[in-house]
């Protein structure tokens, strides 16, 4: 079988030869590490992006069979973003920096960190309507016709892994645009329409592309959103607001999709999910991804016991084990080898390789994992 | 309804307009600002705890909360000040060396304030010499750490360390959060709590500080 056709048979519960060896890929650093301690060629170090030279490359050194984060889309974030620039270098060398969803962010030397939120420029209806709105319109830009006209005889037939169509966020790049707290404030302003206006601006643009790529006649696997909107006591906002917010526009896409002949639709949500789940399920979101088992202690099995088949998910497997020793790797891969007994689950890695990640086990695993038949 | 619970109400709701406002009204009534603290905000602050704590509310709503104590309380202070009126106590808090978030911080350091305890924010990525000397200055017997991620929770053990170093180690409780700390991680580098949540943090510092 083709790393796509293992990887769709179970997503649907049909036979597979094996378990494939599926990645998501690595803190930047842990590359280093790896190049540094002379386990991987040194120029490898520095350039890994999902899916690019550098990851295909460590997945041979490694073993794995792909990189599961392998979708393609289209510009559907703010367009054109706002300008990167340093606003202030503070005495201590921190500098604070506009980022291009106008975030301003915090970054201090020799400290390597997720970036900081410091400040930001979403705070009212008046920076909605001037600089936020006229950066959510579509335009033909947005969508590369030509490439999805062919994309099929291109890329997708000539592809031996399952690739997804990447339909943005609908929550998730609105807190990247506001921080956590923009986002808190917004949502209880005295402009009540606001928040509201800004997700529905923002998800209409971002159907649009959808809608546009698939017209194509684009072939695709699966469908994706990254949202991120939890933590490690749960959500970010209230599963209720969660649900007024935004039930409408996952059910507008994921109806889309479907449509057009997707039946899987992944989400990526770190930290503990749980109370999200419904609105994504019942709206037809069915593949839940990374759930961050190491960290947070999120759980696929529960979700499949509250949702049942139609609840499928790729990830749940327990990052930390590869710091350890094969032991604590063998005590995973048996888990793995329950979860994935109960069909519709590829096991992967909860989140990206950390710094500390031990090479020889990440090789062990890879190894190990295709050895399990289901 | 008293014009206590009438704060507390819209404090809970993070209506900062409206806290400032009835703040203001209770000082001309001439109502003590020790009780308007007490009475009314710490109390609207503590049912703000209590609904995070059960999950009964989001952060989203903590915030707003936050923000309206915030308003009531620059109102409230200069009045606090001339009253005289002393803080239950004082505490540290900041994020470790190494890391650069905050929410989870600000966001304790907004409940302990709720509990009538003087905070004293050294912002984040601060050094662990840093939290000695700030102990030193201003006498607070708890500190408070807070680390996001993974590669920089070890930074928690640097401060106790340093508190060690210092001889300060038992003049003061210290306290650890954040996304990936945990009860063992606080059992294996000798904190003496941890905490999941902001509104729990809070009720700990209280205590430590009352016993």
């Amino acid at each position: 079988m083709t790393n796509r056709e293992r990887a769709m048979a179970l997503l649907h519960y049909q036979p597979a030869d094996r378990l494939p060896a599926v990645h998501f890929g690595y803190w930047p650093e842990l590359v280093t590490e790896w190049a540094e301690a002379g386990k991987i060629p040194k120029d490898l170090a520095g350039r890994w992006y999902d899916g690019g030279e550098i990851d295909r490359e460590l997945d041979k050194l490694i073993g794995w069979d792909f990189n599961w984060y392998h979708t393609t889309g289209s510009n559907n974030g703010l367009s054109p973003r706002f300008e990167h620039k340093v606003l202030e270098v503070l005495p201590d060398g921190t500098k604070r920096v506009q980022n291009g969803d106008g975030v301003i962010e915090k970054i201090s030397p020799g400290v390597v960190s997720i970036p900081a939120e410091d400040d930001y420029l979403l705070k009212d209806r008046e920076a909605f309507e001037t600089l936020y709105r006229p950066k959510m319109q579509y335009f033909e830009g947005r969508v590369n016709k030509a490439y999805y006209e062919s994309f099929n005889e291109n890329v997708y037939d000539k592809s031996d892994i399952p690739i997804g169509l990447h339909l943005g966020s609908v929550i998730g790049e609105i807190r990247n645009m506001t921080s956590v707290i923009g986002m808190s404030y917004l949502m209880y302003d005295e402009d009540e329409e606001l928040f509201a206006d800004i997700v529905d601006s923002y998800a209409d643009m971002q159907y649009r592309c959808a809608e546009e790529i698939l017209k194509t006649g684009a072939k695709f696997d699966f469908a994706h959103y990254w949202e991120d909107i939890c933590f490690n006591s749960g959500p970010l906002l209230s599963p209720e607001l969660f649900d007024e917010l935004c039930a409408r526009h996952y059910k507008r896409r994921n109806d889309l999709c479907r449509k057009y002949g997707i039946d899987l639709i992944s989400l990526d949500c770190d930290g503990v999910t749980e109370k999200l789940l419904p609105t994504w399920f019942e709206n037809g979101v069915n593949v839940m991804f990374p759930i961050e088992i190491g960290t947070w202690g999120d759980q696929f099995e529960a979700a499949r016991n509250r949702f049942g088949k139609e609840m499928r998910g790729v990830g749940g497997m327990d990052k930390t084990c590869l710091r350890l020793d094969r032991a604590a790797v063998d005590r995973e891969l048996e888990r793995m080898r329950r979860l994935a007994s109960l069909g519709g689950f590829i096991p992967c890695p909860d989140h990206r390789l950390m710094p500390g990640t031990k090479f020889e086990l990440v090789q062990y695993y890879a190894e190990e994992i295709k050895k399990i038949k289901i | 309804m008293s014009i206590f619970q009438e704060i507390s109400e819209k404090l809970q709701k993070g209506r900062a307009k409206d806290v400032s406002a009835l703040v203001e009204q209770a000082l001309n009534d001439g109502i003590a600002p020790q009780d308007i603290l007490n009475e009314a905000m710490v109390v609207g602050m503590n049912a703000i705890g209590e609904k995070f704590r059960t999950g009964e509310i989001y952060v989203p709503e903590v915030l707003i909360a936050a923000r309206a104590m915030n308003a009531g309380l620059k109102v409230l202070k200069p009045a606090l000040t001339s009253a005289g009126v002393e803080p239950i106590g004082k505490a540290v808090i900041c994020t470790v060396k190494g890391d650069m978030h905050d929410i989870g911080k600000n966001l304790v350091k907004m409940m302990i304030e709720g509990k009538g305890i003087e905070c004293i924010d050294l912002g984040v990525n601060v050094e662990p010499s840093a939290v000695v000397n700030a102990v030193k200055e201003s006498g607070a017997t708890v500190v408070c750490l807070s680390a996001l991620l993974t590669t920089t929770m070890n930074g928690q053990k640097d401060v106790i360390d340093a508190l060690i170093e210092a001889g300060i180690r038992d003049s003061v409780k210290v306290m650890i959060g954040g996304a990936p700390v945990t009860q063992s991680f606080a059992d294996e580098i000798g904190a003496d709590a941890y905490t999941m949540d902001a509104a729990s943090a809070a009720e700990v510092a209280r205590s430590f500080m009352l016993n």
